[in-house]
């Protein structure tokens, strides 16, 4: 089923299906030698998140694309950023360019998030970091 | 008959028993062919569907998701192969296998360079519906896929379109419009004018069916032409573009000069075009006979160029100086983007279509468009959206040369100079005065430009004819304000940051 951003919780699970358009790419690095990262800002009608590219992917998609993830995963990335990813079981689909709607607030990795005292399966929202991403501000 | 038998048996449909028993001898004499081949069918396309069916019609890049269309035209070529082959059965199509076959042979014919003649002929032994099917389909293929394409696939489709010009296929007119709008303005790569040259090649080649059966596509045809050439004359050009350029004239001219009723169907966007030619030998002529000799052009009832200037220009001419997705593109930041949200919207619109210098003479034919072209609703109009005169005060910004700043300053006038109500429409009139009293205060010097622009042209665009201006751009200013588009001019008028010069100006044209 296909979930908007802002209902995602973090989660140590590849079961994301949703659709976004890019907003911006930050710089492609090297993580552990070889492969390759690239940070994003992506977004949706509901939520922004930021997006972490792997490999070819950083530079398959550009700000504008709108994009479809099969099997996600938002968790914490090595650096202890909460990101949304394709993970090694998911997939991603360039579908469109432009015509997607989108807000930047909430940024869903801008929330601290605190296991449920009563189901510690899951992360419940605890506070708000930040209302938009710092790493990738808003356009004015 | 086959559902009878499942329900009969008590079987679900599509389970493998059942497969198996639609292939038992006992069973197939029971069943209708027809149906058969359908299961067929889609048995089959559920093998094709893989990945190992790669597209030869379209470039697909990495990531890039199926495209529907590429998909189910290649779809009915996989599954129609065996019957694409000759010898061809006499049988009458129905649909949907009608249509399955005209998707099988389009596809074999834009593919199969070295079968296509062997498509076409199948094509024209099986048509009942006088091409308008393939049509839209080859339509569907140019607004859709045509920038993906791969290069022997364009050069097919080239050549079956001149096939459908030949036997009079219905629909051919937009086929040729379609692929008219692939043409892009400010555009010199070697694709965009291999497009061109081909273009030009085929309404010159196919002129004599053309002018019998479609001549209001050699009215779009002179538009886009006249409007590229503006383009290729400014540059100077290779001797293999200046075969192209010299071609683009010698069609132009010949519309003017054989069937000139075909330009006067444009209406007064054909003179502006003109105005950019000026210099260009061959155009000088026209120029000339059209103000002093408008009788050489054998046309009756013309008998001066303020006709054409009081003739409002059809907006289906400035759709096709816009591509399909940049329409999208654009319709959906007008309709759907609100405003304070459009900078990011902007900022990719401007890497995709404006990101190098030649290109920027389209923002002419984006201000035009928009003018024009796209009039929104009341409901967009009071909603939060994004409105047309922020989009083109932004375009405006975007323009780096001042002989663009100017065309695009006289697109968005140029309804004003020859304005008469019950011909023209307040839409077309209506984002420069809205771009001009919304500019103020923070943006006066847009307000000061614009209206500076405004009294050069009324001025000095045609000295002969300036009564005629001075009478459209003071029916234009009176209908704004009675309509309510702009409550009163005093906002202008007695704003201290205009310099009194355009004040007075201003308001004399008001009295």
């Amino acid at each position: 089923m296909q979930k908007c951003l802002k209902e995602m919780m973090p989660a140590a699970r590849n079961n994301i299906n949703t659709q976004f358009i890019v907003l911006e790419k930050g710089r492609t690095t090297l993580e552990g030698g070889q492969n390759k990262t690239c940070l994003g800002l992506v977004a949706d009608e509901s939520a922004s998140v930021h997006f972490q590219f792997w490999n070819e992917e950083c530079e398959a998609f550009h700000p504008g694309d709108i994009v479809r993830l099969c099997n996600g995963i938002f968790s914490y990335n090595r650096n202890n950023h909460l990101v949304l990813r394709a993970g090694k079981r998911g997939n991603l689909d360039k579908v469109g360019e432009f015509t997607m709607l989108f807000v930047e607030s909430p940024n869903m990795s801008e929330i601290s998030w605190i296991p449920d005292p009563n189901n510690s399966a899951i992360y419940i929202q605890h506070s708000l970091i930040s209302p938009c991403s710092r790493i990738f501000p808003p356009m004015l | 008959m086959v559902e009878v038998v499942r329900r009969k048996n008590g079987i679900e449909p599509h389970a493998p028993v059942m497969l198996r028993l639609l292939y038992s001898s006992e069973f197939v004499s029971f069943i209708d062919v027809s149906v058969q081949r359908k299961q067929e069918m889609s048995k089959r396309s559920e093998v094709l569907t893989g990945d190992q069916m790669a597209s030869s019609l379209i470039h697909k890049a990495i990531y890039e998701a199926d495209n529907p269309f590429d998909l189910s035209l290649r779809e009915a070529f996989q599954l129609l192969e065996p019957q694409l082959r000759p010898p061809f059965p006499l049988t009458i199509r129905e649909e949907p296998e009608y249509f399955t076959l005209n998707r099988a042979i389009l596809y074999g014919i834009l593919t199969e360079t070295h079968l296509a003649k062997v498509h076409i002929k199948h094509l024209h032994g099986i048509v009942i519906d006088g091409y308008c099917f393939f049509t839209s389909l080859l339509c569907k293929v140019v607004d859709e896929l045509y920038s993906k394409l791969v290069e022997n696939v364009k050069v097919q489709l080239v050549y079956v379109t001149s096939e459908m010009i030949d036997v009079s296929a219905t629909g051919v007119d937009s086929l040729l419009v379609a692929l008219l709008r692939q043409i892009r303005g400010g555009d010199f790569s070697e694709a965009n004018l291999w497009l061109c040259s081909e273009m030009v090649n085929l309404f010159r080649g196919k002129w004599e069916c053309l002018l019998e059966e479609q001549p209001l596509v050699l009215s779009s045809a002179l538009y886009v032409f006249l409007r590229v050439l503006s383009d290729h004359c400014r540059v100077s050009l290779n001797s293999k573009l200046e075969i192209l350029k010299q071609n683009e004239i010698k069609f132009c001219i010949r519309v003017f000069r054989d069937q000139f009723h075909l330009c006067l169907k444009i209406g007064r966007d054909l003179i502006r075009l003109l105005q950019d030619l000026v210099h260009v030998p061959e155009f000088q002529d026209i120029w000339k006979d059209l103000l002093l000799v408008p009788a050489s052009f054998k046309t009756p009832g013309f008998s001066d160029v303020s006709q054409l200037y009081q003739s409002r220009t059809c907006s289906r001419y400035f759709l096709l100086r816009i591509t399909p997705e940049m329409e999208i593109h654009l319709r959906f930041l007008l309709t759907q983007v609100k405003l304070g949200s459009q900078t990011r919207y902007q900022l990719w619109f401007g890497r995709k279509y404006l990101n190098a210098p030649e290109k920027e003479t389209v923002v002419i034919d984006i201000v035009r468009f928009i003018c024009c072209a796209h009039h929104p609703s009341n409901d967009i109009i009071h909603s939060n959206v994004i409105p047309r005169w922020a989009v083109i005060g932004w375009l405006l910004k975007c323009c780096t040369k001042n002989h663009i700043e100017a065309n695009v300053k006289l697109v968005l006038f140029y309804d004003w100079l020859f304005f008469k109500e019950g011909v023209d429409n307040i839409m077309n009139i209506e984002p420069a005065i809205l771009l001009m009293v919304n500019s103020l205060p923070k943006y006066i010097h847009m307000t000061h430009n614009l209206l500076e622009f405004l009294f050069l042209v009324v001025d000095h665009y045609d000295i002969d004819r300036k009564d005629l201006i001075l009478i459209g751009v003071s029916s234009a200013l009176d209908v704004l304000k009675r309509k309510g588009v702009v409550e009163s001019f005093d906002v202008l008028t007695s704003c201290d940051m205009l310099s009194p010069f355009l004040k007075e100006k201003l308001v004399k044209l008001l009295s």
